[in-house]
C-alpha cells in the first residue's frame, strides 16, 4: 500500500499551483511525480509546488523535487517551493540543498509575485 | 530470533487462511447438493493437501455397526477402497504403515456415520490445529449425509403430502409467498365446486361479507410468517350456498425461506348453527345437535358434563353416562391432560371461552387429535355452563409436525455450517484486543447469514468487517461463506473501504445468484486510532470513547447486491485513546416491536465503560440490548480496542517492502509524542530511523519473506534507535541514496554502521532537548 498524500491543482495566471498535503515516501514518491509533471502543461511558467500542508518527506521525496525541476527546467519552466518558515521540514529541505535546485518562498503570495 | 517467529508465524497465519478456504469450498460444494461421493473425494483430497499427509480414508459405518466401509480415500492400497474393514481403528494404521494418525468422527442425527482419518508416514505427531481442521470437515460431511437423507425425505413428503391431501375428506390447499392458491385437493374442489381456485387469493371464495376479513387476517399473519386461524363463510357447491368453516394456516419453509401456507379448511357450519339454536332452546338444540356430525357437550354451572351428542359418541365408543360429569378428562392423553384441565378450569372460574387443542382417547384404541371449544351460555341473564364442539384435527395435526421437523432439520444443517463458516477464533493481532460473540436467532425461525471476520493488512492496518446476508437458513449461510472470503481476499489487496465495497458489489452482481446483504467495512490503524469506513446498508459502528459513546456517522450506502452501479462512500474518523470499537448486525438493534433510533440509544447506553473486560462487554451488551430469552434475528458483534503503546521502548518486525514505512512512521509517531518530543524532532528522529529503514529494504534478498528489525528506546533524555537488515547496506549508491545518508548522518549525533552474519546494523543516537524531554 502506498502512503496517503494528495495534490491539489489551481491555476493562477501563468503559474500552476499544487498543494500538496499527507506524506510522501519511497512508496508514493514516483506516483507524485507523474502527477506533479502531468499537472504541468507547456504553455505554464512555473510549477509554484506548496508543501505548507505536508507531514513527512523523505530522501525519495525529495529526489522527486530535483528531478521535477531538472525536467521543467528543460522546457524552461520554473519549479518554486513554498514552506512557512515554522515547518519541521524546513532543516532538511536545507540541509538536502534543495533550494539550490528549486527557490524557497515563505507564502504562496511572494511565490506567485515574482 | 524475532525474525524467525514472524516467519513462523505468518506460515501458521497462512495455513490457517487456506484451511479456512477449504472448509468453505467443502461447505458450498456440501450446499450446492454435490452428490455424497464426490463430496467425499473432494473432502479427503482436500485434507490431504491441508495437513500434508501421504493418506486419507473415509470410512461409514456399515449398518450392522460390524464394520467400516471405504467409502473415499487419498494414497490407500489396492482392495482397500469399496472394501470393509475391521471396526479397530489400530488395523488400518498396520496396514497403511503409518507413524502417527488423526481422526475424526462423522455424525448425523441419529446417526454416527463414520470417522475420517488421515495418516503420515513421516510426521510424529499432529498440532491442536491439525485436528482442529480434521474435526470441521468431518462436521461439514456429517450436515452433507445429514442433508442428502433430509433430500430424499422432502421429495418422499412432498408426494406423500399431495397423496394424503387427495384421499382426506378434509379440505386442504397450497399458497405461495404471494398468497395466490397453488394447490387445492380433491376435498376442497368438492366443497367449492371451484376448478379455478388454483392461482387467485382463497378469499375469491369467501362470503363477499367476509372476504375483507379474510384478506386482512391473512396478510397480517404471512407479514409475520405466523400461523393463522380464522373462521368465515365459505361458497358451498352442493348447496348453492356458504358454509362457515375455521381455516388454519401454517407457514412453509424451503431451504429456511418462507414460500407461503399449506392449510386446512374444516366445515363447521353445524356448530355456528348449534351455538345459535342453543340460545333460543336447549331441547331443540339436542335435537339438533344429535343429527350434526359435529362432537358436541354441554356441561352444568359447575363445569361437569351434562348432555353429549352422538357424535362425540361414535368418536369415543363410550355411553352416554360414561361421559357424564368430569370423566371426560380421562380421555385426554396423560401427556396433554394437565395443560387441558388447568386451561379449563382457569377459564371456567372466570366464565370465559374456552379453546384448546389435544389427544382424545378414540373407540379404535388409538388418541387423535381434536380441537375443542367452549363459550359460555346464559339463561335469563343467569350462567348455565358451557357448551362446546369439537372437531378432529388429526390429519392437519401431524402434517404440521412433519413440517416443524423438516424445518427443525434444516436449521441444525445451516447453523452446523454457519459455525464451521466463521472465524474458528479471533486471530491475535499485537496491539489490539479482539472479541466477538455470535448468537442464532429464536426458536430456529432465523438462522441466517450474519458474519464477522478480521484480518490484519499488509501496510499494519486492522480490517474489521461484520455482515449480514438478506434471508435465512442454507442459502443465506452458503452465500455468507463466499462474501466472508471475497472479504478475505479483497481486503488484503485493496485499502480503501469504499474500493473494498465497490469490488464485491460489482462480483456480486455479476454473479448468478441473487444475493443481498448489508456489510460494515472498517480499517483501523491501530497506532495513531485512525479509522476509514463504509456502511453498505448497515447500521453505524459504536464508539466507547472514556468521554462516552457515540456513533461513527457517515459513509454510508446501499446494501451490497442491491444496485449496479452503485456509489459506496467512505467516512473518517480518529478514536480518542482508550476507546472501544463495537460492530454489530441489525439483529442486536432491529425489533419490530420499537424505533430503530431507540435501540440504538439504548446500546449506547449498554456500554459506558471503556476499560471493562471486552469479552464481559459484549456479553453485558447482548445482555441489556437484547433482554431475556433469545434473540429475534441472529447477532452477530464485534469488539476491538487498540491497546496503548509501550512508552520507553519499542521493537518490531516488519516484511521489507515499501508499505512498512507508513507502519514505522505510525509505531514512532506515537512513541515520540509519549517522550514530549517537540514537532521538529519527531520529524527528524522518524524521517532518520526510516531512512535507515528504506535501504534495508532497498538492499533485502528477494521479495517475499525477508524482514527488518527496529528497537527504540528512551533514556535519561537520549533516544537509542537500532534498525537490523540481513542484506548487504553499501555506503553510497547514487545521487538519491548519498542524500539518505546525509540526513541521517547530520539529524542524529552519533551514527555507526557494523556489517553482521551478512546483514547490517545501523545504530544511532540522539538527545532530545532539555526542557521538551523532561
Amino acid at each position: 500500500m502506498s502512503s496517503p498524500a494528495e495534490i491539489v491543482l489551481d491555476r493562477r495566471g501563468g503559474s500552476v499551483v499544487a498543494r500538496l498535503s499527507g506524506e510522501v515516501d519511497m512508496s508514493n514518491a514516483a506516483y507524485v511525480r507523474e502527477q506533479l509533471l502531468a499537472s504541468t502543461p507547456n504553455d505554464a511558467l512555473a510549477l509554484v509546488l506548496d508543501v505548507s500542508g505536508c507531514r513527512y518527506l523523505d530522501s525519495a521525496a525529495i529526489e522527486v523535487l530535483f528531478d521535477v525541476s531538472r525536467r521543467l527546467g528543460r522546457r524552461r519552466q520554473e519549479l518554486r517551493l513554498v514552506m512557512p518558515p515554522t515547518s519541521p521540514l524546513r532543516r532538511v529541505i536545507e540541509l538536502t540543498e534543495v533550494h539550490t535546485a528549486a527557490p524557497l518562498y515563505e507564502s504562496l503570495e511572494s511565490a506567485l509575485s515574482e | 530470533m524475532l525474525g524467525r517467529r514472524a516467519h513462523r508465524q505468518g506460515k501458521e497465519l497462512r495455513a490457517r487462511v487456506s484451511r479456512q478456504a477449504a472448509v468453505a469450498a467443502l461447505g458450498q460444494e456440501a450446499l450446492s447438493g454435490m452428490d455424497l461421493d464426490e463430496l467425499f473425494d473432494a473432502t479427503a483430497a482436500a485434507a490431504a493437501r491441508e495437513l500434508d499427509v501421504e493418506q486419507v480414508a473415509v470410512l461409514e459405518r456399515t449398518r450392522d455397526g460390524q464394520g467400516m466401509l471405504a467409502r473415499a480415500g487419498v494414497g490407500l492400497p489396492d482392495g482397500v477402497l469399496g472394501g470393509v474393514l475391521p471396526v479397530d481403528p489400530k488395523r488400518l494404521r498396520q496396514d497403511l504403515g503409518s507413524k502417527s494418525a488423526i481422526s475424526a468422527s462423522i455424525g448425523a442425527r441419529r446417526r454416527d456415520f463414520g470417522v475420517i482419518e488421515a495418516h503420515s508416514r513421516s510426521r510424529d505427531h499432529f498440532t491442536e490445529d491439525d485436528s482442529h481442521f480434521l474435526q470441521t470437515v468431518a462436521n461439514v460431511l456429517g450436515a452433507a449425509v445429514e442433508r442428502a437423507a433430509h433430500d430424499d425425505h422432502v421429495r418422499d413428503s412432498e408426494a406423500q403430502f399431495r397423496e394424503l391431501a387427495d384421499t382426506t375428506p378434509a379440505l386442504m390447499w397450497m399458497t405461495d409467498a404471494e398468497g395466490d392458491i397453488t394447490f387445492v385437493n380433491e376435498g376442497w374442489r368438492r366443497f367449492t365446486g371451484g376448478e379455478s381456485d388454483v392461482g387467485v387469493t382463497f378469499a375469491t371464495s369467501a362470503h363477499p361479507d367476509d372476504r375483507d376479513e379474510a384478506l386482512r387476517v391473512w396478510q397480517e399473519a404471512s407479514a409475520r410468517r405466523e400461523e393463522f386461524r380464522f373462521e368465515y363463510r365459505l361458497r358451498h357447491a352442493a348447496s348453492r350456498d356458504h358454509r362457515w368453516v375455521v381455516e388454519i394456516g401454517v407457514p412453509r419453509f424451503t431451504d429456511g425461506e418462507f414460500v407461503g401456507y399449506v392449510g386446512t379448511a374444516t366445515d363447521i357450519h353445524e356448530r355456528r348453527a348449534m351455538e345459535e339454536s342453543l340460545r333460543e332452546s336447549e331441547a331443540s338444540f339436542r335435537e339438533l345437535a344429535d343429527t350434526a356430525p359435529a362432537m358436541m357437550w354441554t356441561t352444568g354451572p359447575d363445569g361437569l358434563i351434562t348432555f353429549v351428542n352422538e357424535g362425540w359418541l361414535r368418536f369415543t365408543g363410550t355411553t352416554f353416562q360414561e361421559e357424564m360429569g368430569a370423566s371426560w378428562a380421562l380421555g385426554v392423553h396423560p401427556d396433554d391432560a394437565d395443560r387441558v384441565l388447568s386451561g379449563w378450569e382457569e377459564a371456567l372460574a372466570e366464565r370465559r371461552p374456552w379453546e384448546d387443542e389435544y389427544r382424545l382417547h378414540h373407540h379404535s384404541g388409538d388418541y387423535r387429535w381434536v380441537g375443542d371449544r367452549g363459550v359460555p351460555r346464559y339463561e335469563g341473564g343467569r350462567f348455565a355452563g358451557y357448551v362446546g364442539t369439537a372437531i378432529e384435527i388429526h390429519e392437519r395435526k401431524l402434517m404440521e409436525e412433519r413440517l416443524f421437523e423438516i424445518y427443525q432439520r434444516e436449521h441444525r444443517i445451516a447453523e452446523t455450517l454457519q459455525r464451521s463458516l466463521l472465524p474458528e477464533r479471533l486471530p491475535a493481532i499485537e496491539g489490539v484486543e479482539l472479541a466477538a460473540s455470535y448468537l442464532p436467532g429464536a426458536g430456529g425461525a432465523a438462522i441466517g447469514g450474519d458474519w464477522y471476520d478480521v484480518l490484519e493488512r499488509p501496510d499494519g492496518r486492522v480490517a474489521l468487517v461484520v455482515g449480514d446476508v438478506v434471508g435465512h437458513g442454507l442459502r443465506a449461510a452458503a452465500s455468507m461463506g463466499q462474501l466472508r472470503n471475497a472479504f478475505r481476499a479483497y481486503g488484503m489487496v485493496e485499502a480503501s473501504p469504499a474500493e473494498v465495497v465497490a469490488r464485491i458489489n460489482r462480483l456480486v452482481m455479476s454473479g448468478v445468484e441473487q444475493v443481498m446483504a448489508t456489510v460494515l467495512y472498517l480499517v483501523l490503524d491501530r497506532e495513531t486510532g485512525e479509522v476509514a469506513f463504509s456502511a453498505a446498508g448497515h447500521p453505524p459502528p459504536l464508539v466507547i470513547a472514556p468521554d462516552g459513546p457515540r456513533y461513527l456517522e457517515g459513509g454510508r450506502s446501499v446494501p451490497i447486491g442491491a444496485a449496479d452501479p452503485a456509489v459506496f462512500r467512505e467516512a473518517t474518523a480518529v478514536l480518542p485513546p482508550g476507546s472501544t470499537l463495537l460492530l454489530y448486525t441489525d439483529g442486536l438493534v432491529e425489533r419490530r416491536d420499537a424505533p430503530l433510533a431507540q435501540r440504538l440509544e439504548l446500546l449506547a447506553g449498554a456500554a459506558p465503560d471503556p476499560d471493562e473486560d471486552l469479552a464481559d462487554m459484549c456479553n453485558r451488551v447482548l445482555a441489556t440490548v437484547l433482554g431475556e430469552g433469545e434473540p429475534q434475528d441472529d447477532v452477530a458483534l464485534l469488539a476491538v480496542r487498540p491497546l496503548p503503546a509501550a512508552l520507553t521502548h519499542i521493537s518490531l518486525t516488519l516484511p521489507a517492502e515499501p508499505g512498512s514505512l507508513a507502519r514505522l512512521r505510525r509505531r514512532l509517531s506515537r512513541f515520540l509524542h509519549a517522550t514530549g518530543a517537540s514537532e521538529v524532532e519527531r520529524y527528524e528522529v522518524t524521517l532518520t530511523i526510516c531512512e535507515a529503514a528504506g535501504n534495508a529494504i532497498e538492499h533485502a534478498y528477494g521479495p517475499g519473506d525477508a524482514s527488518f528489525e527496529v528497537q527504540v528506546d528512551f533514556e535519561q533524555g537520549e533516544l537509542i534507535a537500532s534498525v537490523r537488515d540481513s542484506g548487504r547496506w553499501r555506503e553510497k549508491r547514487g545521487e538519491f541514496r548519498g542524500r539518505g545518508l546525509t540526513i541521517i548522518e547530520d539529524l542524529m549525533d552519533e551514527v555507526t554502521v557494523e556489517s553482521e552474519h551478512g546483514g547490517t546494523l545501523v545504530r544511532m543516537r540522539r538527545r532530545l532537548s532539555e526542557e521538551q524531554a523532561a
